[in-house]
């Protein structure tokens, strides 16, 4: 099987041929550390104490509360329906909602990152 | 009103560019700008980046069935993609966020760089690289980065910047000392203070969200709305809406009550068409054209035959011509005896009766075409009285009006028991509704087993209960029902032609009415919550990395705030964070905020500008450092990272 890839692939001249990742784990399927695994190994190495990492710049959270906006319209929405969880602006679009199959309003609830149970 | 189209640019496949004496003999840097969106790259003396293309590589999979006979598919990398839709789901990045992690695509991308470059020494490239990478960007991920490049691509030294900061120190107007440089990429968006020309990294913050999460987000959001469309509408096609008619609003909740207005809706909504196959809506011409093609076969069949009948006729004439002649001519036995045989005649009243057979059979014949002749014109009558019979006679409008009015009632029927069966086939589905309660109720009221007294199933009405709780319901939608369904709407349709028809232009049903999305989706970059994160929005977080200052430096940092990258480009995105500034500034506090001109490639330009200066010479990671200092060094200049040197993880053992 390599020794295809390796026919196959022509190298570039200007390509030191014997060259070889050093990191690459033998899991084919995760040759790479992701970033979240190089972020967590990097944070778990005794830094001295001021140090800034990429994890701790990380955003705050938000303090102010989140405005509801229709899922539908992205207008103000006061009104919620309770078996969907779709939030709506007004009459027209309620109507809109329960006559939306599952799989919009599911979708909705995921754009919004609201189709967790938990949240 | 005016209806926009899709641009849908392609991208051209790059050439190899000259490789110049001069380039080889004078080791020209070459000036990387590595976004996780697009890589632009140039030499130190190009005027602009030579090359720019989308940091991807699309790869085919190869099929596990027919391994043998099937060639491996082409690698496509870079611009070499030229239909980005068709190879959607292959397509891989070097990037995680903002990030290098992948450094095998990293590896594939430079070569396609070198070689685009048109580079041609062996094992070498000879020139030092000047390339960006993230804000704090993690040492093993520079380490990776460095091994690349000095080992792979053997490159006499490299120098590392941060894409934001090269923008700033070297746009058009000389940079000031103090700034608060808000650098908008396509996953994160950085908040870097800068005082005294100094990078305060502990006091920057990063929002992890970017032009990516803005142009999914669109995507996703107009895919709901049309569901028709969803596969028309494409990432690719979000991308150029977000840049062509996207923008931010000064104050989002004004907006939002301006598109309440039915009239504002109207006239500021763009209408985006869709490319579309014009036959789908000509079903009623093609059932015309059947019909033409119909008459014209029966015409033609009607030809062969008059032809048939005319040649029949002909040779029939010709015979009893002949058995004439015979009855005629005065010949003697012998003669009669041989034409006889000749046309297989017995004897001589046989020959009287072939020539009464013939001139039958020819008065037939002529009369049979006279008929022909007419019943063309008959033929074509069927058809249009066939129109007629769908479209009964009324005698008067008020009889007509009734017709349809019932046709009308019977179909809203209709509707509505669909209605009803779809309503209880969801309310079954949910266990909270009463619908669904009842049926779990008697599901387990079956389920009980009570010993000896047992009778469900003596009596025939026992078994409906199945029916009640089956999820169809008693009945499901019944083809007859369907089938009757279409023959009231036709009936509608034939005898009351709808206005909404007629104005109904064959595209309309593949335009997209972008409305309030074309502020909603950039407003994601104030208001993350929108998508479902908790981070805070732009304005805050700038809000919040200027009050971890003292009431001066504020002031500093509020003086000078300046927007760079890709998404800085969005309308209207200085006048709200000014905006927004002034509304968390003390009351008439002095802020201003601008936006770098060419804030897409002003990051290559500076990094351009950076390698010219003596500098660059200074702090450039050569191999020897490499060698020497670690992989993951880090000489640091004003548009750097800091340095510090991994801590041995030997420590980390010990200390626990």
């Amino acid at each position: 099987m390599s020794t295809d890839e390796v026919k196959v692939e022509e190298k570039p001249v200007f390509k030191t041929v014997s060259f070889q990742h050093t990191s690459k784990s033998a899991n084919k399927k995760r040759a790479w550390k992701s970033l979240k695994q190089i972020v967590a190994a990097e944070r778990a190495l005794p830094w001295p104490e001021d140090h800034v990492h990429y994890s701790s710049i990380n955003a705050p959270p938000s303090f102010k509360p989140a405005e509801k906006f229709s899922d539908l319209s992205g207008l103000p929405a006061p009104y919620t329906d309770p078996q969907t969880r779709l939030r709506y602006a007004n009459k027209e679009e309620y109507a809109t909602i329960i006559s939306l199959p599952m799989d919009i309003t599911a979708g909705y609830l995921a754009l919004r990152g609201a189709s967790s149970i938990v949240g | 009103m005016e209806i926009l189209t899709f641009q849908d640019l392609k991208t051209t496949p790059d050439i190899i560019h000259e490789y110049t004496s001069f380039l080889k003999e004078n080791n020209v840097p070459i000036i990387i700008d590595n976004g996780s969106y697009q890589c632009r790259v140039g030499w130190a003396n190009s005027e602009a980046p030579i090359l720019t293309f989308k940091n991807l590589l699309a790869k085919p999979r190869k099929e596990r069935s027919k391994k043998e006979t099937v060639e491996i598919p082409q690698l496509q990398i870079g611009n070499d993609i030229v239909n980005i839709e068709a190879v959607r789901f292959q397509l891989k990045t070097q990037f995680d966020r903002n990030v290098v992690t992948h450094f095998e695509a990293q590896e594939r991308l430079f070569d396609y760089t070198f070689m685009h470059l048109g580079i041609d020494t062996e094992n070498i490239v000879p020139h030092p690289i000047a390339i960006t990478e993230a804000f704090l960007n993690p040492n093993s991920s520079r380490q990776l980065m460095s091994e690349l490049l000095f080992e792979c691509y053997s490159v006499p030294g490299v120098s590392y910047g941060i894409d934001g900061l090269y923008s700033y120190n070297y746009s058009d107007k000389p940079p000031r000392q103090d700034a608060l440089i808000v650098s908008m990429g396509y996953h994160t968006i950085h908040i870097i203070p800068v005082l005294d020309g100094e990078i305060m990294f502990s006091n920057s913050r990063r929002m992890n969200i970017g032009g990516f999460h803005v142009v999914s987000f669109l995507h996703r959001m107009l895919q709901l709305k049309y569901p028709a469309h969803t596969n028309a509408i494409t990432l690719s096609r979000a991308e150029e809406l977000l840049h062509t008619i996207c923008l931010i609003a000064l104050d989002y909740r004004v907006e939002l009550n301006k598109w309440m207005d039915p009239d504002y809706y109207e006239t500021n909504t763009k209408r985006i068409q869709l490319p579309y196959t014009a036959n789908v809506c000509t079903a009623g011409l093609t059932v015309e054209q059947q019909k033409e093609r119909k008459k014209e076969l029966a015409r033609r069949l009607i030809e062969i035959n008059a032809r048939k009948r005319e040649e029949r006729l002909a040779e029939d004439e010709e015979k009893l011509q002949q058995l004439l002649e015979i009855q005629e001519n005065d010949w003697n036995d012998y003669e009669q005896e041989k034409a006889f045989t000749e046309y297989q005649i017995k004897n001589y009243e046989d020959l009287q009766k072939n020539i009464a057979f013939l001139t039958s059979r020819i008065e037939k014949n002529k009369r049979k075409i006279a008929a022909a002749m007419n019943g063309e014109e008959i033929v074509e009558e069927p058809p249009i009285k066939q129109v007629k019979t769908n479209k009964f006679v009324f005698e008067t409008e008020k009889a007509l009006q009734t017709f349809v009015q019932n046709a009308k009632k019977k179909r809203q029927e209709i509707l509505n028991r669909k209605a009803a069966r779809k309503q209880r086939k969801q309310d079954m589905a949910k266990r909270r509704t009463a619908a669904g309660q009842e049926r779990m109720r008697i599901i387990s009221q079956l389920a009980r087993k009570e010993k000896g007294n047992d009778d469900f199933g003596l009596r025939d009405e026992d078994w409906d209960i199945y029916k009640t709780i089956s999820r169809d319901g008693a009945d499901s939608d019944s083809e007859t029902e369907n089938e009757k369904l279409l023959e009231l709407e036709e009936i509608i349709r034939t005898h009351e032609p709808s206005e909404e028809d007629d104005t109904f232009g064959p595209g309309e049903a593949h335009q997209l009415h972008i409305g309030v999305e074309r502020y909603r989706a950039p407003e994601l970059i104030f208001k993350p919550y929108m998508i479902g994160s908790s981070e805070a929005g732009l304005s805050e977080v700038i809000g919040y990395v200027l009050s971890l200052f003292n009431s001066d430096d504020q002031l500093r940092l509020a003086s000078n705030i300046v927007l760079t990258g890709g998404l800085a480009n969005l309308a209207g995105l200085q006048e709200r964070v000014h905006s927004d500034l002034i509304s968390i500034r003390p009351f008439k506090s002095f802020s201003a905020v601008s936006v770098l001109s060419n804030c897409t490639l002003s990051s290559w330009y500076g990094a351009k500008a950076w390698a010219h200066t003596d500098e660059f010479k200074k702090t450039l990671i050569t191999r020897r450092d490499y060698d020497e200092l670690g992989a993951d060094y880090l000489r640091a200049h004003k548009s750097s990272n800091f340095y510090c040197p991994t801590p041995k993880e030997q420590l980390l053992d010990v200390d626990v």
